[in-house]
């Protein structure tokens, strides 16, 4: 049998879950023995050219080229994933809201700047993708799982869990309740062993809003413990183009 | 202590390709297993249902549809909609997989004995129907008479058109409806509930017997109570999600029912109280 | 009597330890709001591993465990949950846990009658814990470590606070007439006050998690990238989306408020007709860890007031 032909991609991002892809060392191997990695610009010196069984994007695009590239990519491959919460939810590079953007272009590269980005949108928003393996950075153990999944011919799922599901597990207190101070964790989905709450942090949902969460609850129960502009903060923070997050705020 | 969630090796010795996405598959036991037998000889009751599957890919439940006396092998039908039935489509002649069951409650053979029998299906419902058929045919005396009512989309999505025929011959008035015309097609053309004037039975003393998806469910309030029957005397084989088939996992409550243990088959009775939308 | 003085617990659960894993559970956090029901039917656990076509193995487990320090509650729902994987067929997986250990309570007030566990440890308020064997094993493990222990002369207790707080005493009252509460519950389906929790509750399943006696699972299957197959049960919560869904997508409890109302039916309905007692001990779990502050005391209190006005008018 042959092996499957997988291309790894990044538009803008900060790289750091390619670098969870190269952390996943031994089970790395494991799956170069199972899959045929034929074109991976920050991990070999390979770069065939498509069609492709698979092809994993990290980042998400903020120009026309990288725009065009993806449309070329989704032609040219059979399965097409998100890696991480840039490609999946547009994550930090969406940030910046619309607004604001032309101000800041002038206080950094003056009046005279003529900006050449698009706004960072989520790999979606252009084309349709098959999975997001989300998180910011990406689990290994999650990544492992979707590869796991789709080599063995299955269509990956998502968690239905909440991430206090883990976060429970992990054995931490909980933010809302016995700290008071926010959290997304309850509408945000499992996977990432509540790494960022077990650590101090707030979960502020990279691993993506879980199937039917109650976002307007959620809302309702923080506007009790903190400001609407606090609330806007965590939800801007990964969420600033998530459809049900901006219907949830209504 | 026995392992209640330890499934069984089966082989699959044969596969039919029932219609575009419907395949039916005859498992036979593997090693030193066997199916059980009922005091009555038969190896499940009609409108049991088994968890079929296998490790690594998970369990879904099947109504079994081959004859209950067979003890050789049994059949089930799988309609590719997920991930298990997806796998079960990918395998071949040859391949084992793992069963558990058969769980459940059937259809209630002898509440029929002596009675006209009404049963009513769409779809992919017709397995434990096939079933239920196929032990009043061993048992045709002592039943009166037997309507089939099934319903499909198109011709192709006919299943199982030789056992029709053959049931035809022992006495069943097999009536079969699709839901829009096609040339060539010289049947009824419509839904199941306009079928309401082929049957005559005695109302007085009449089993229903259905299985099918939500919308058929609804159809019946059409057509087997305009006939006059009783609610207590129609039995509906029931769909819920399931995992673990024993009564622990809670997936499949419906009320204060187990659809796994209780059910599948409920009188109707039961179930407009017990039905949570 | 026998009892065990407080300045030797820590030397006989040291000493366990040569022999068994042992799990104090009065250390609250770092549990985070899990009970003891975590070691007998663990969040996720392996079930059935296939290494080879056609080949099946049972995952064994066979460490003998001592899980310390539960509270009347929690021994009680521990008793519950012991039923609930008997009944109707004994679960495997859990005796598999619960069989190789011993439970150990630790209460402040002797109770009428033993509330479950192997061993009990009273508190007697005098720096002294008056010992109550309730089963075999237990009697057995108190008899291998009997140099921890001292016979003395029979005294009352000096516990003047029992340590439950005022809302599980207030819950546990309203417990204990099962058949009202399981009519009343049933009565309020088409309550309004289901309205209210689906626009309350978050679905996040936290509940279900931190109750001592749910025990909703789902069945995983994955195939690992050596081509090893397993099978794992995993807790499920009946909040959550995928309980009552179908493959094809129907979903059989589509919105929070039909799942919600389905938590408090099993509890206080389905699992009272199955059991002849709701499925809860008034612990308090729920309430204290739920992110929405949802308290289900409140629930049943508007639900049985209008309840019962509802009979009166009939």
């Amino acid at each position: 049998m042959t092996k499957p032909k997988v291309a790894i991609y990044d538009f803008t991002d900060c790289e750091g879950c390619e670098v969870k892809l190269v952390s996943l060392r031994e089970r790395l191997l494991l799956l170069e023995n199972k899959i045929d990695i034929v074109n991976w610009r920050l991990g070999q010196e390979r770069f065939d050219a498509g069609p492709y069984d698979v092809t994993i994007i990290e980042g998400t695009p903020i120009t026309d080229y990288e725009v065009d590239l993806l449309k070329d990519l989704r032609k040219n491959s059979k399965v097409l994933i998100a890696l991480g919460a840039c490609a999946a939810l547009a994550g930090v590079p969406g940030i910046m809201p619309e607004k604001d953007r032309k101000f800041w272009y002038e206080k950094i590269y003056t009046a005279q700047y003529r900006p050449r980005g698009v706004d960072a949108v989520p790999l979606s928003a252009y084309v349709p993708i098959d999975f997001a393996i989300h998180g910011c950075p990406v689990d290994e153990d999650e990544v492992v799982k979707a590869m796991e999944e789709l080599l063995s011919g299955k269509t990956p799922t998502y968690s239905g869990n909440s991430t206090c599901f883990d976060c429970k597990q992990a054995g931490n207190k909980c933010r809302i309740r016995d700290e008071e101070k926010p959290c997304l964790g309850p509408i945000t989905q499992a996977g990432c062993k509540a790494i960022c709450v077990t650590g101090g942090s707030p979960c502020y949902g990279c691993f993506g809003i879980r199937k039917e969460a109650n976002i307007s609850a959620l809302i309702k129960k923080l506007k009790t413990i903190t400001d609407e502009k606090t609330i806007e903060r965590y939800l801007t923070m990964f969420h600033s183009r998530t459809k049900e997050v901006n219907d949830g705020k209504k | 202590m026995e392992n209640i969630y330890e499934p069984k090796f089966v082989k699959i010795t044969e596969i039919k390709q029932q219609s575009p996405t419907v395949k039916s598959f005859r498992l036979e036991p593997t090693g030193f297993f066997n199916f059980d037998k009922n005091d009555d000889g038969s190896v499940f009751y009609p409108g049991q249902f088994l968890l079929v599957g296998n490790v690594g890919w998970g369990e879904s439940a099947f109504g079994i549809m081959s004859a209950p006396h067979e003890d050789k092998s049994i059949e089930i039908m799988v309609r590719a909609a997920g991930r298990v039935t997806n796998y079960l489509h990918s395998l071949k002649e040859g391949d084992k997989i793992t069963i558990r069951g058969p769980y459940g409650n059937g259809f209630p053979i002898d509440f029929y004995r002596g009675r006209d029998v009404v049963m009513v299906t769409g779809g992919c419902g017709i397995p434990p129907i096939a079933a239920l058929i196929e032990y009043i045919i061993n048992h045709r005396s002592e039943y009166g008479k037997v309507y089939l009512l099934y319903g499909a989309k198109s011709p192709e999505e006919v299943l199982i058109k030789d056992k029709l025929e053959e049931w035809r011959q022992h006495d069943i008035n097999v009536i079969v409806t699709i839901d829009k015309a096609v040339p060539g097609w010289t049947g009824h053309v419509g839904f199941v509930t306009d079928l309401i004037k082929e049957i005559h039975i005695d109302k007085k003393n009449v089993g229903v017997a259905m299985c099918g998806p939500g919308p058929m469910m609804n159809a019946i309030e059409k057509i087997i109570r305009p006939l006059g029957i009783a609610d207590r005397n129609i039995f509906v084989n029931m769909e819920r999600k399931m995992q673990c088939g024993v009564g622990k996992c809670q997936h499949c409550t419906c009320g204060d029912k187990y659809v796994c243990m209780d059910g599948p088959v409920f009188n109707f009775d039961e179930i407009d109280k017990a039905w949570d939308q | 009597m026998l009892v065990i003085n407080e300045n030797k617990i820590a030397d006989f659960l040291k000493a366990l330890e040569k022999e068994y894993k042992v799990y104090d559970n009065r250390q609250h956090p770092p549990y985070g709001g899990l009970t003891a029901k975590k070691y007998f039917f663990p969040p996720v656990e392996e079930t059935f591993v296939s290494e080879k076509k056609g080949s099946l193995k049972t995952t064994k487990f066979a460490e003998k465990f001592v899980v310390f320090g539960l509270s009347i509650p929690q021994l009680e729902a521990l008793t519950y949950l012991d039923e609930i994987m008997t009944k109707p067929a004994e679960d495997f997986f859990y005796w598999q846990r619960r069989g190789n250990s011993i439970v150990v309570g630790l209460i402040k007030e002797e109770p009428d009658a033993l509330p479950g566990g192997d061993i009990v440890f009273v508190d007697l308020g005098d720096g002294n814990f008056k010992i109550l064997k309730n089963t075999e094993k237990g009697e057995e493990l108190i008899k291998k470590y009997k140099s921890y222990f001292a016979e003395v002369a029979d005294a009352p207790s000096k516990v003047t606070d029992p340590g439950m707080s005022e809302w599980s005493k207030t819950m546990r009252d309203i417990l204990l007439d099962a058949e009202l509460l399981a009519n009343a519950v049933e009565w309020s389906k088409n309550h309004k006050i289901w309205e209210e929790m689906a626009t309350t509750c978050l679905g996040c399943g936290v509940c279900t998690y931190v109750c001592p006696i749910c025990h909703c699972f789902s069945v995983e299957d994955k195939i690992d990238l050596t081509g090893k197959c397993s099978r794992c049960r995993k807790w499920d919560a009946c909040t959550l989306p995928d309980f009552a869904k179908i493959a094809g997508g129907h979903d059989f409890r589509p919105t929070i408020k039909e799942r919600y109302y389905n938590w408090f039916y099993h509890k206080f309905v389905r699992g009272y007709k199955e059991y002849g007692k709701p499925q809860c001990v008034g612990c308090g779990h729920c309430k204290k860890y739920c992110p929405a502050s949802i308290d289900i005391l409140e629930i049943l209190k508007t639900i049985l007031g209008d309840y019962k006005k509802s009979q009166i008018q009939i």
